[in-house]
């Protein structure tokens, strides 16, 4: 087929199964955007570039498909930052497309010139500059080829104007998956040799058992075995927090049980999950009686923090699979459960309601919870908000929760929400967002009204940039520098600005008043909602581990460290 | 600090010296020498590079994280080859 290296891109979009590209037009990346205006191929044009990079990471996280965003040269890539940084973190499928200026220019400072492969060198898993238009659809292919297999993460491609212009031909290119690692059977039996003659057993979930797709696999394993589950940040929803199994997140907020588990084990199971220091704490102080068992699809992860006793490099499901096969009898885990039974019960999740009659901002999120249900998908920011989102949402399905665990990118929700929404037209998606982080993002919601993306959002409006006035209050005696933002003065009014954009504006500050205008935010279905919730802004977040110190140090609340007072 | 000599084959690919450059750089690893040549196979280069690593980091994971490195086909450690020559 004859064609321009333009054709030729939104051709291999469409053969590689792209439904949905999220992106502003701007010169170099100019010549994409007439073949896409008869595209089957939906274009969502953003506010900002880094909108169309989250919505993309919101999109593939939702659907567990590719996700693709597009950019013109220089300050459209730039704003594409952010937004690779944060999918390299977390291990998100998407591909960035960006302008160039043209070949004969290059590395003449023309205008909007930017060096973007090398910009990104450091938070991207592959970049290509193509230089033949004759290369585009293969550069395609091996693209989302490289961003969806092993370890996902977000491939670059940056085009130059006048390959995009010139004439080729088309063909077609193939997609041809690399095969998944093949497990080594000697370590699934070390594997299955240690777990069964463990007495304190913990499989410690990561978000690489989402991203594999192995939820159903978690599930048989767990309940063969009866080993006590703890899902991360990335991995809620990985296992149903109704099941009984299931002690929480463990880290810096998780809860005592979780936390306890890890440094009580005598064996670590880590399944798809990286060691990060949010959930170690104290390396050198973090479950300090554990044999480990870890296994990922990166083996680069294997060994990096913590020494593995038992490294498997292979695809979550795969392992899992393997190890139910040799594992046949239950362990004794009596003695296990009882002690971990006790902490359930004495330190559930649990929070006070201001003491100056305020909103609780954690009551807020559980009923939204409850009347979402565990079929809608929630967003997060980055802040206090962000974990009452993880520890008050419950979730019992994988792709629920979408958030920025390793980059915690403020910001996040309300692009992310419109990706996920995009790609799942028919679920309920509320962005749970801080009042700090909404005024980042926020002007996506005009994208999301005149593209009929329906989104709901609560804004958990504490006055503050909250997570850090909380740093403030707890290791620097309540000096609130710079951490007042003014919203509860109104600065802005979020109802006046949801209004202005598009969406329908709610406020709800009292108790009585919650249930009520969540099931009145739900009823709008023709346009996005904002919610300002205003909370009490003394709230603090609790369980926490203080940076620095060891997860025995857990505090279920000030002063009160079930851990360290066992030891004694 | 310790000292390792590590020998890559890598794609002849635009950009491919650049991303292990900063996968150095990114993860503290100095560089003390560094040499670039084409290898046997035309469509490959060789890259001699000797580095310092870190208290508390193992040229292991090194191996591994260049391994990541799309346009990487293969590392060794040469570090035992060098000292051999070296006490020669
Ligand atoms: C882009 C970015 N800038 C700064 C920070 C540091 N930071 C972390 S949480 C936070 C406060 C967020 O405030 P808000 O959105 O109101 O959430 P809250 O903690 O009040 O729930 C800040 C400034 C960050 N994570 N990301
Ligand atoms: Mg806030």
């Amino acid at each position: 087929m004859d064609t321009t290296g333009a054709g030729a891109l939104i051709k291999a979009l469409e053969d590689v199964g792209c439904e949905v590209i999220f992106g502003m037009p701007g010169g170099a990346i100019l010549p994409a955007y007439d073949p896409l205006y008869d595209s089957k191929i939906r274009h969502v044009l953003v506010r900002h570039e880094q909108g169309a990079g989250h919505a993309a990471q919101g999109y593939a996280q939702a659907t567990g498909r590719v996700g693709v965003c597009m950019a013109t040269s220089g300050p459209g890539a730039t704003n594409l930052v952010t937004p690779l940084a944060d999918a390299y973190m977390d291990s998100v499928p998407i591909v960035a497309i960006t302008g160039q200026v043209a070949r004969s220019v290059i590395g003449t400072d023309a205008f909007q010139e930017a060096d973007i492969r090398s910009i990104t060198l450091p938070i991207t898993k592959h970049s290509f500059q193509v230089h033949d238009p004759a290369d585009i659809p293969r550069v395609i292919a091996e693209a989302f080829m490289l961003a969806s297999s092993g370890r996902p993460g977000p491939v670059l491609v940056d085009l130059p104007k006048d390959v995009l212009a010139t004439a080729t031909t088309y063909t077609p290119p193939k997609l041809a998956l690399p095969p998944r690692p093949v497990l080594s059977p000697v370590q699934i039996r070390n594997a299955a040799q240690l777990i069964g003659s463990s007495k304190r057993p913990v499989f410690y979930v990561g978000g690489g058992v989402i991203r594999s797709g192995a939820a159903q696999e978690l599930r048989k394993l767990a309940e063969r075995t009866g080993i006590p589950v703890v899902t991360t940040l990335m991995a809620r929803g990985a296992f149903p927090d109704s099941h009984p199994l299931h002690l929480g997140m463990p880290g810096m907020h998780g809860t005592v049980p979780a936390v306890a588990a890890l440094q009580r084990a005598d064996l670590l199971i880590a399944l798809g999950t990286r060691f990060d220091d949010r959930v170690t704490g104290l390396l050198p102080e973090f479950a300090p009686h554990a044999a480990v068992i870890h296994a990922d699809i990166d083996p680069a992860e294997i060994s990096k923090n913590r020494k593995a006793d038992v490294g498997i490099v292979g695809d979550c499901r795969d392992v899992m699979a393997a190890l139910s096969a040799v594992i046949t009898r239950k362990t004794d885990l009596t003695e296990w459960w009882n002690y971990l039974g006790g902490l359930v019960t004495t330190y559930p999740l649990g929070y006070d309601w201001p003491a100056d009659g305020m909103l609780a901002p954690q009551y807020v999120i559980e009923r939204i919870s409850k009347l979402a249900g565990p079929e809608a998908i929630y967003t997060a920011g980055v802040g206090q908000h962000q974990m009452w989102a993880a520890q008050y949402v419950r979730y019992e399905r994988p792709g629920s929760f979408i958030n920025s665990g390793g980059a915690g990118t403020m910001g996040f929700a309300v692009p992310a929400a419109m990706g996920a929404q995009t790609g799942a037209p028919d679920r309920t998606v509320w962005a749970i967002d801080g009042d700090g982080c909404f005024q980042m993002t926020n002007q996506e919601l005009a994208t999301c009204a005149a593209e009929g993306i329906p989104i709901k959002v609560a804004i958990i409006n504490n006055g503050n940039l909250g997570m850090v006035r909380q740093w403030q209050t707890l290791f620097y005696e309540g000096r609130y520098s710079n951490t007042r933002l003014g919203t509860h003065q109104r600065h802005p009014d979020f109802v006046k600005l949801a209004d202005a954009l598009g969406c329908v504006g709610l406020r709800c500050e009292d108790q009585s008043e919650v249930d009520g205008t969540i099931l009145e935010a739900m009823a709008v279905r023709d346009r996005p909602v904002v919610v300002d919730f205003v909370v009490g802004q003394d709230a603090l977040v609790w369980p926490m581990v203080a940076a620095g110190t060891g997860n025995d140090e857990i505090m279920a609340a000030r002063g009160i460290r079930p851990l360290f007072d066992e030891e004694e | 600090m310790t000292r390792h000599s590590l020998s890559l084959l890598l794609r002849n690919e635009p950009g491919a010296l650049a991303r292990i450059v900063v996968l150095f750089s990114s993860r503290g690893v100095d560089v003390e020498s560094l040499s670039l040549a084409p290898a046997e196979r035309g469509d490959l280069s060789r890259l001699d590079v000797i580095v310092d690593l870190q208290p508390g980091r193992t040229v292991v994971q090194l191996i591994k994280q260049l391994g990541r490195v799309v346009d990487v086909k293969n590392v060794v450690d040469r570090t035992h080859d060098e000292a051999i020559e070296l006490g020669a």
